[in-house]
Parts: C-alpha cells; structure tokens; sequence
C-alpha cells in the first residue's frame, strides 16, 4: 500500500508530531503508517483524508502487486 | 496516545512494579521463613492480587493506546504466550522422557521466562513496525 501522506503534509507545512495531534495518534504511530509499515483502520484514514480536506483514495493506494491480485480472476 | 492513555500506561508500569515489589518478597518469605499455613497461605495470595490489579491497569492502557501501539502489545503478547506455551510443552515432554532440570524450569523460573519472552516479543514488535 503506497500513500501520500508526506506530500499531503508538505503542502500543509505540517510536522509529523503536528498531524499525529490532530488524528490522536502517537508520532511514532504516525511515522509507521507513513513508512507503509502498519495499515491504518478505516477510522483514522477517514480521520485523516478529512483534515488534509480530501480523500481516502488519494491519501492510499494499491501498490502494482496489489492491484495485480484483485484484477486476477484466478484470486476470486 | 492521549495524556489518559500516558496515565494510563505509567499506572500499568508502576502496578508492575508494585507486583514485582510483592511477588520477589513473598518468594523469599516462603523459601527462608517457616510460618503457619494460614499466614503462608495469605502471604502467596498478596503477590496475586497485585499482579491481578495490574492486568486490569494494563487492559485500560491497552484500550486507550493508539492502533499502532495496540498491534505491537498485541504480537507482544502473542509471541510471548506462544514462547511460554512451547517452552511449558517441551519441559512436560521432556520430563515423561526423565529429563528435567528443576533448578532452572521449576514454576518460579517459568514467571521469570515468561516475562522475558514477552520483552522479546515488545522488542520484535517495536522493531517491526518502527515504533
């Protein structure tokens, strides 16, 4: 799963430690989901796309393999 | 992780230690000083209590951590419980077998192991996920 969160952040002029406080998670929560390393609930993803003022699509996306697997008729 | 989640957190750390400040006495008490059953009796349930108190103050803090926290308690947990389950199966085998070491797996040692296989567990985790 890739995400935008650093550009997202960017654009905001925003800290890690500054989003981390307006989602309620801890920084080092938050450098983990912007690493990739954990998946976000849908709850702070929405949490999320909500204070950039977007989307949960534009903030997450599939990585190649990923999309690959749900387009794969063999896989469902 | 909020300032009650931190609250939390430190009151499950500190009821650790207040349990470890029973458990590791009362274990000396028992082993050295010779009492009537009912006052040993009691002096074994003290240490219980503590460590029951504890996990309450531990599932509040579980509860109140974020997701990524909460995942890496979560694999501690399970590593550690999986860790302790193994090694608990291997010494019961081990001992229909003949071989057994009480010094080192007797059931005192094994609150010990099972403590550090949770540490490994912790420490697994956090590096997994960066934390």
């Amino acid at each position: 799963m890739k995400n935008t969160i650093k550009v997202e952040r960017a654009k905001k002029d925003w800290t890690q430690a500054d989003l981390a406080k307006h989602i309620g998670i801890s920084r080092q929560g938050l450098n983990s989901i912007e690493t990739g390393k954990f998946i976000p609930s849908t709850l702070l993803a929405l949490r999320m796309a909500k204070v950039f003022n977007t989307t949960v699509e534009v903030l997450f996306q599939l990585d190649e393999t990923e999309d690959l697997l749900t387009m794969d008729p063999e896989n469902n | 992780m909020g300032q009650s989640g931190k609250t939390a957190g430190k009151q499950s750390v500190i009821f650790a230690l207040i349990h470890a400040g029973t458990y590791l006495p009362a274990t000396w008490l028992l082993k050295h000083r010779a009492f009537d059953q009912p006052v040993s009796v009691i002096i074994a349930i003290v240490p219980i209590i503590t460590f029951s108190v504890f996990i309450l103050k531990y599932i509040k803090a579980f509860s109140e951590m974020d997701e990524v926290k909460q995942r890496v308690q979560l694999e501690a947990v399970v590593i550690g419980f999986s860790l302790t389950v193994m090694l608990m199966m291997l010494l019961f085998l081990l001992g229909l077998c003949d071989v057994s070491n009480p010094d080192l797996f007797g059931f005192g040692n094994m609150v010990g192991y099972c403590w550090a296989f949770y540490f490994i567990g912790w420490f697994i985790s956090k590096k997994k996920y960066g934390v």
